[in-house]
């Protein structure tokens, strides 16, 4: 006798649970229970268990177990894991290729060929000779102490990650600042994105793709990142000074022009901001997706981590240090010159 | 002055609100402002309103915030779309537009000069006096010489290259204006383009805008919520209250026979030597008086008139248009005119 057998009666169930007692597998309570050899009944109101899952199995076998639950989760995932794979698997491919191309084309060319066009985009980009000495100093560094091989491998795995982000994020973003409905629909995605925890999304991905492919981690990593250029391009747009699209609109712009010409500039400085912020969340995945055969720094974190290595965990942790100072530098040098481009 | 009608506005009503075709109904049958926010809770932003906007002249509507100004003028050219009424445009019925016609109409005929100034801030000044030609497609070499024309006709010679942050907001509104000129459009529509500005330049760039007026004989409707700059701009005056027109007219003529204690109360304030020109207060006749004591024009404000006579009320004045006498101004009459209109009609003021 269980704390809930008036109910199944009540409500005359009792047939329907007597159906099949037989199999289901034992819950921790049972086991517990069966080890301490006691099948004592709760005998105060003090006592009580909540009308869980498990406490409902007790009193009435056919009812599922809260075990039950995830199972089949798992199983459904199981079940149309082959037909999304067909359909994912192509529409994904192209980005190992990207990655692995990436990877090849950066490790494979000499140093010193690698170095100066790095520092030759941070001038571009930043105008800043001092940038330009820093970033040179700090990859002399890491090439110094030997890591320049797993610290190219970490810059271009968030190179084309956060390339990629752009490329999808802007555009949605875009959407969502034109219309109200795809804002809607959008955030909800984006705040589930923003806070389930990295590792979460890495066991449905490790389910649906072979963890020796470069496109897992890859998507692991722009699903995590996306996040911040989506919503500041929406913003970016959002927030435009509504005398001046006044005006555009008072001058006969079309949308388009209005969108190239008004609202994309004045929304640079937002927009900017959120490719930093991409860029800096690519990092912080790309070291955790080392879990799952990402290579560059996180690999010697883990490796840290698994054997105990403190010298080579903190170096690498050091070199990652490193390169989000050096990032996030160069983004928001060309940042503060987009800003002071367009000051009002 | 006869003109052809350049924009005609006809039984235009503006409601904003859920419904305003429901509320439409109501306000038709004679509820006002406050009634119907109160009870149906929806704004009346204008209603039925009649203008007539004369080609080459300078209409000025004036009112209060929440008059309606600025909900007005944006019906011109459909920034906002009306509840009910038409607009017509050259004969032709706006409202019937299609988008494309629309965008004609925005880029070729109907320019506009804002308040903020809403001026691209990442172009130049000069790619922003170009933006009406820049919109109908024109690169920045095709419309430099035009825009460098504009530029230099306010006043902005040699700020081409730089930004509109670098430039005073009077320099900002200047560029505004080029722009608005640039696009070479019969009618300018210019919403409170002068207030953000302080008063002295605010008084500079009027007279900017008077003497580019008589050059260029634009259509042009302007907006304002300050009498003294409605009454120096104005060809033709419409004083908004509360979403309906309460006097349109002649300023000189708004001013002399106000209909309205809400207009009365408006004027009261004002320098009415500076603002009252002789052709409103002189006796028409071609007789010539008996004793005159000089000639004055019937263009000339009272202010200077009474700087002639040295303060002398004996005078008598021949007014004259081109060369011939077209009136007799007495100073005792200028007297009786500077008398301010609420303590003519008793105390009317008391009420408001």
């Amino acid at each position: 006798m269980a704390t809930y057998d008036f109910l199944f009666s009540s409500l005359g169930l009792e047939e329907w649970c007597a159906g099949d007692t037989s199999d289901s597998p034992l819950s921790m309570a049972d086991l517990l229970r069966k080890t301490k050899g006691t099948e004592a009944e709760p005998d105060s109101l003090w006592d009580l268990p909540f009308p869980s899952m498990d406490a409902l199995h007790e009193s009435c076998a056919s009812f599922p177990q809260s075990r039950d639950l995830t199972k089949g989760l798992e199983q459904g995932f199981l079940d149309i894991k082959d037909n999304l794979s067909v359909v994912l698997d192509p529409l994904t491919q192209p980005l190992s290729w990207f990655l692995d191309g990436t990877l090849y084309g950066m490790l494979n060319t000499p140093w010193w060929i690698v170095i100066p066009i790095l520092l030759a985009v941070v001038f571009v980009v930043s105008k800043s000779w001092k940038l330009v000495v820093f970033v040179g100093v700090s990859l002399a560094l890491l090439a110094f102490i030997d890591y320049y091989e797993y610290a190219m491998q970490t810059l271009a795995i968030i190179f084309v990650c956060a390339f990629l982000c752009v490329i999808f994020g802007v555009p949605i973003g875009i959407a969502m600042s034109r219309s109200d409905m795809m804002q809607r629909l959008t955030i909800p995605v984006l705040d589930m994105l923003q806070t389930l925890p990295p590792f979460v999304y890495l066991i449905p991905l490790i389910f649906l793709f072979s963890v020796t492919e470069s496109k897992l981690y890859g998507i692991a990593i722009i699903l995590y990142a996306i996040v911040p250029v989506i919503r500041l391009t929406n913003l970016g747009i959002r927030l435009v000074d509504k005398d001046v699209i006044e005006a555009a609109d008072a001058f006969g712009m079309t949308s388009r022009q209005k969108l190239y010409k008004v609202q994309i500039p004045l929304a640079l400085p937002n927009i900017m901001a959120g490719v930093n912020q991409t860029i800096m969340m690519s990092l912080a995945m790309v070291v955790i997706a080392s879990l799952v055969s990402a290579p560059g720094l996180g690999v010697l974190v883990l490796q840290g981590i698994r054997n105990l290595e403190l010298g080579v965990g903190l170096v690498a942790g050091l070199g990652i240090v490193i390169l989000a100072v050096i990032l996030d530098r160069v983004t928001k040098a060309s940042l503060a010159r987009i800003n002071a481009a367009q000051k009002q | 002055m006869d003109r052809g009608i350049k924009i005609s506005i006809r039984n235009l009503y503006k409601i904003f609100g859920p419904t305003p075709e429901i509320a439409l109904t109501y306000v038709r049958q004679g509820m006002g402002k406050a009634e119907l926010l109160e009870k149906h809770n929806h704004v009346l932003g204008l209603q039925d309103i009649n203008v007539d906007v004369h080609e080459g002249e300078i209409t000025v509507i004036m009112g209060l915030s929440g008059s309606g100004k600025s909900t007005l003028i944006r019906h011109l050219n459909r920034l906002i779309e009306p509840t009910a009424g038409e607009i017509e445009v050259d004969g032709e019925d706006v409202l019937q537009f299609d988008e494309n016609k629309l965008r004609k109409l925005r880029r070729e005929r109907m320019s506009m000069v804002f308040q903020k100034f809403a001026l691209l801030p990442h172009k130049t000044v000069l790619e922003n006096a170009g933006m009406a030609l820049l919109v109908r497609g024109y690169k920045v070499q095709d419309f430099e010489a035009e825009a460098r024309k504009w530029l230099a006709r306010v006043g902005l010679e040699g700020n081409e290259n730089q930004y509109p942050h670098q430039l005073s907001g009077g320099m900002q509104q200047r560029v505004g204006i080029a722009r608005a000129l640039a696009s070479n459009s019969p009618i300018m529509l210019m919403d409170e383009a002068f207030s953000a500005l302080d008063p002295l330049i605010r008084s500079d760039m009027q007279d900017l805008l008077l003497e580019l007026q008589g050059e260029l004989e634009k259509t042009i409707v302007f907006i304002t919520h300050d009498l003294d700059e409605a009454l120096k701009l104005a060809d033709h005056l419409v004083i908004l209250k509360d979403g309906y027109v309460v006097q349109q007219g002649e300023p000189q003529d708004i001013l002399m026979h106000p209909n309205d204690p809400y207009i009365i109360d408006f004027i009261s304030d004002i320098n009415r030597a500076r603002v009252l020109r002789v052709r409103s207060i002189m006796e028409k006749t071609t007789e010539a008086p008996e004793h005159c004591a000089g000639d004055i024009s019937e263009r000339d404000n009272l202010e200077s008139v009474i700087a002639m006579s040295e303060g002398d009320t004996d005078h008598t004045y021949r007014v004259m248009r081109k060369g011939k006498q077209v009136g007799v101004l007495d100073m005792k009459e200028l007297v009786k005119a500077l008398v301010p209109t609420d303590a003519a009609e008793g105390n009317e003021r008391a009420r408001y």
